[in-house]
């Protein structure tokens, strides 16, 4: 679904990500773990275009997506919802304005189409009492589950989660993981940062080990956690494990 | 010395003087209106990534910012009646404020944008949103609230700098003032009658500010 050939970016003179191939299957849960620093939120948002590459090519649905001058960023980007580290959540609009706003905004969706949808999502994830609160009266948890909620609202063909749980206080991490391990069951195609070693041995099907701006080794959650072959996989893993 | 305060000027020509009032109020919210609805969109040019547009918002803001408010009046009052013919008082007046809030407040509204967590940007524009629809009604919506409290001292800024189109002969609260000074030689109290006109005007304003703001707070 997703292919990855030889991706670069540089910040400055700071070379980010050295030559990034892979691809993302469909119905595929792939996490990316690696050290701070790595690469791995910049190989994430490459994928949408929320960076701009400055080399190699990205293919979604075998349309290369790094054609600029051909591709319209937006249509790509309605079908690969993304979830942030800090939820970015609408301040000013309350959560059924939230999850509404692009699929009216972009899809031209119904106002009542649009709604219906809301409700389905935040019964989804199990929110549908907090449907005209505004975010700031939202605990992390549920912040995050409503943004979840917002990017499913554009039924993208996949999703892409930056660090979901990183800015949660340790009771409400389960909450969201939860809702990310339905997901998976349901067969939604995501490309996951996190450092939640636990969630990744138990949803992935593959886990990318970024360090240094590359793709260090791939394989199963099985490989990567319990006979990783890379020694800066294993000095990674001895550290956090 | 010995100064005999005489009231009675200040009785005698108070309708004058308000009708001068009347007409710097008239001057300031037409011109803070317009500043408003110019400084919108210079303000949105200011941080478009279309290097055209934010460079011709830059050097108008800078033009403005950089040079004397009397110079911009007679620049219009004066000048342009080169090329479009003579332009009477009250338009060269309202044209001259309206700019010239305008770039102020253009660079409230930059700064309000630029005060929204990228993180907003970055949501809408995931979500497909195009530059302008998330600057419509993700961004823009936002700094409402916090370009209220610079708004309101814009207005403050610009109902005092209005005075200086007395020197077209535009009878504002200054031009009566200078007028009746003139002809009584009640300076002093002529004066003080003017000076506490305008702070009868630009007190409420403030009081209004902070209750908007008070307001705006509560909604956070």
């Amino acid at each position: 679904m997703i292919k990855v050939k030889d991706l670069q970016k540089s910040f400055g003179s700071l070379a980010v990500l050295k030559g990034i191939t892979t691809e993302i299957r469909e119905g595929e849960v792939v996490c990316v773990i690696g050290p701070s620093g790595s690469g791995k939120s910049t190989f994430l948002r490459c994928l949408n275009l929320l960076e701009i590459p400055d080399g190699g090519q990205i293919y979604f649905d075998s349309e290369e997506i790094t054609d600029f001058q051909n591709v319209d960023i937006n249509r790509i980007r309605a079908e690969m919802g993304m979830v942030f580290q800090r939820f970015n959540l609408f301040p000013h609009k309350n959560v059924v304005e939230n999850i509404c706003l692009a699929p009216l905004k972009v899809r031209k969706c119904s106002r009542a189409e649009a709604e219906a949808k809301a409700y389905d999502l935040l019964q989804k994830v199990g929110l549908e009492d907090k449907a005209l609160a505004f975010p700031d009266k939202l605990s992390g948890g549920q912040q995050q589950r409503v943004a979840i909620a917002r990017a499913l609202a554009m039924e993208p063909k996949v999703m892409l989660f930056d660090e979901p749980t990183s800015a949660l206080d340790p009771e409400m991490i389960k909450e969201v993981l939860d809702v990310i391990k339905e997901l998976a069951k349901d067969g939604m195609t995501m490309v996951v940062v996190s450092h939640e070693m636990g969630f990744a041995r138990e949803v992935a099907d593959r886990v990318l080990f970024m360090d240094d701006g590359i793709i260090v080794e791939e394989n199963t959650p099985d490989h990567i956690f319990s006979h990783p072959q890379n020694e800066r996989t294993k000095l990674f893993l001895s550290k956090i494990l | 010395m010995d100064y005999t305060w005489d009231l009675s000027v200040i009785v005698r020509f108070f309708p004058v003087l308000l009708e001068g009032a009347a007409l710097t109020i008239e001057l300031t919210c037409i011109a803070v209106a317009m500043g408003i609805l110019i400084g919108t969109f210079v303000g949105i040019g200011r941080v478009s990534k279309h290097k055209g547009i934010s460079a011709l918002s830059a050097i108008y803001v800078n033009f403005i910012r950089g040079t004397p408010m009397l110079v911009q009046l007679y620049l219009v009052y004066f000048g342009l009646p080169a090329y479009f013919g003579p332009i009477p008082p009250l338009v060269a007046a309202i044209i001259t404020l309206s700019v010239n809030s305008g770039a102020y407040v253009a660079e409230i509204v930059r700064a309000g944008i630029q005060s929204i967590d990228r993180g907003q940007l970055e949501a809408a524009r995931s979500l497909g949103m195009t530059y302008p629809q998330t600057m419509r009604y993700v961004l823009i919506p936002q700094t409402f609230k916090r370009i209220v409290p610079p708004l309101g001292n814009e207005f403050i800024a610009l109902l005092k700098d209005s005075s200086i189109v007395s020197v077209i002969a535009l009878e504002e609260l200054v031009r009566k003032g200078s007028m009746i000074a003139g002809r009584t030689f009640r300076s002093f109290e002529i004066w003080t009658a003017v000076a506490f006109l305008y702070l009868f005007m630009t007190l409420p304003i403030a009081r209004l500010v902070n209750y908007a703001e008070r307001r705006l707070k509560q909604n956070d």
